[in-house]
This record gives structure tokens, sequence and C-alpha cells, in this order.
């Protein structure tokens, strides 16, 4: 029982044990999915209403990941990832958005649990270095001790610190938003909390763009030609 | 009585100093802006990751103030 998590282990799959916040992360996998394959069931060259959305999504990320990372073929790569970076964490702060959300299990955002924004900052982790050994080959080494040897256990931090403070950034984020909205809900159920969450709805957004442009800048910079 | 005190300390401390860094890079980024729309874009992007890397101190101040009410 640390911050307000439950052990309300549901069943077990395997010797896999699954909790509320994994089935609610299914839950919402499985809408994205539905949304992208109706919106990509019977494409149109003319694209419209929900293909015309998900075309917007897809052309702005791949723009702005192009912009970011100079070079258009690691955009390319890694576009895909970030992109579903993006709307996994978007779908998933704003499914707390329900008044008093955060204390009913299973209506808890997962990115208000901190094993979840950690398993995403993992996936970030190893992408960056993956993204780099195959840009770079094992010259990609090199850059751990850059300036020189002195520098390694600095550098050895920082790869440690990235993957850290993603994970802290967006659990912070998220739960600190839940147990203000809590607090208040508590103390004065009518209208007040809705500024709080009027704060949320811009807060959910910010963080998910957050998570992604760091994601992706951590992997340019492991991909650039600065190593 | 000390740990309420601790974590209420430890979350208006790393405000603090969260609330300044923010205000003196978002003010300095409008200028730029103002100065040169052009770069507006470019300017945004490094302004979202520069208040990324501020706020996260003032989290983890805001994670050890979470800490210690779970503790007490």
């Amino acid at each position: 029982m640390i911050f307000g998590m439950w052990d309300g282990v549901l069943f077990h799959l395997g010797p896999i044990p699954v909790d509320h916040l994994i089935v609610t992360e299914w839950v919402l996998i499985a809408i994205i999915g539905l949304f992208a394959m109706s919106a990509t069931k019977n494409m149109q060259v003319v694209p419209r209403g929900l293909q015309n959305a998900f075309e917007a999504i897809i052309i702005w990320t791949y723009d702005f990941f192009t912009q970011l990372m100079d070079e258009e073929h690691v955009a390319k790569k890694w576009a895909p990832v970030l992109t579903s970076f993006f709307l996994f964490i978007l779908v998933s702060n704003y499914s707390g958005l329900i008044p008093g959300a955060a204390h009913i299990q299973g209506f808890q955002p997962p990115t208000s649990n901190w094993n979840v924004t950690m398993t995403l900052a993992l996936i970030t982790f190893f992408s960056i270095h993956i993204a780099g050994f195959s840009e770079h080959g094992g010259h990609y080494l090199h850059h751990f001790v850059s300036p020189s040897w002195a520098m390694l256990p600095l550098n050895l931090v920082e790869e440690v610190a990235h993957p850290l403070s993603l994970t802290v950034r967006l659990f912070g984020n998220i739960f600190g938003e839940e147990t203000v909205v809590a607090y208040l809900l508590f103390m004065a159920p009518f209208l007040v909390p809705s500024a709080m969450m009027g704060l949320g709805l811009l807060l959910g957004a910010i963080q998910a763009i957050v998570f992604t442009i760091l994601s992706a800048s951590y992997i340019a910079a492991a991909a650039g030609a600065g190593h | 009585m000390g740990v309420a005190l601790g974590a209420g300390l430890a979350v208006s401390i790393a405000g603090i100093g969260g609330g300044i860094g923010m205000g003196i890079a978002g003010g300095k980024a409008f200028e730029a802006i103002a100065r040169q729309p052009e770069v507006g874009g470019d300017v945004r992007t490094l302004l979202f990751i520069t208040l990324a890397f501020i706020e996260t101190l003032t989290i983890y101040g805001l994670l050890i103030a979470f800490m210690l009410v779970g503790k007490a």
C-alpha cells in the first residue's frame, strides 16, 4: 500500500498476478485500437471524419519529430513508438477525469501509479540505447566516455536519471492532481473541484506532450551526429 | 506534528524555486518570440522541455511530501 495503490489482484495469468490497473490499461488500449481500426476500415483518398483526424495526428507528429530529430530516417523509425506513447498517455490521463475516480478501484488512471510510468520510461530507456547502437554501432560506446574517461561515472548516472525523471514527472503530476481533486471533493463537493479539474484537462495533455518530446529528444541525442 | 510540518515545507520550498525558475524561463521565451515571431515554434518546444526539467524538481518535493504524509 504505497501511493494510493491497491494490492487488489483480480486474477492470475499463469504466474503473473493481474491487478485492476492492468485491466484498465487493456480497456484503454482496446478503445484506442477500436478507434484506429474504425478509422482505417474503408480508407478513402479524400479523408473524412475519423480518418481525417487520425491522418492529421500522424502527419503532425511525423513533421514534429522530423523537425526535432533533424534526421528523417531516425524520425520515421521512432515516430510510431513515440506517437503511441502520446496517445496512450493522453487517453490514460483523461481516464481519471470522472470526479473522485482516483479512489475507486478500476477507475484510477493507470499513469497515476508509478509502476505504469516506470514501464513507459523503461521502454524509452531501451529505445534510446537501441537507437544509439543501430545508428552508430560499437562507436556509440564512445559517448559514455565522451569528454574524457573521468566523466564515465557521471555519464552513467545521467543514463539512469533520464528514465527516473520521466517516471517521477508523469506519476507525480497525475497522482498529485488526482489527490488535490479528491481533497477538494471531500471538502467542498459542489463546483469547487471543477477549477482544478479544468487544470487537470490541460495538465494531462501537457504531460503527454512532455513525455513524448523528452523521449524524442533523448533518442535524437543518442542517434544524432554528435557522438 | 514534525512530519506534517516537514511535508508542508518540502513542497512549498520546492515550489518557490520552481516558480521563480519557470517565471524567468517563460518570460524570456515570450520576449524572444515577441522579438522574432518566426522562431516561435522552436522556442516553444525548447520552453516545454526546459519547463519539464524545472518542474521535475518541484515534483520531487511533492513526492517527498507524499512519502512523509504516508509514513505518519
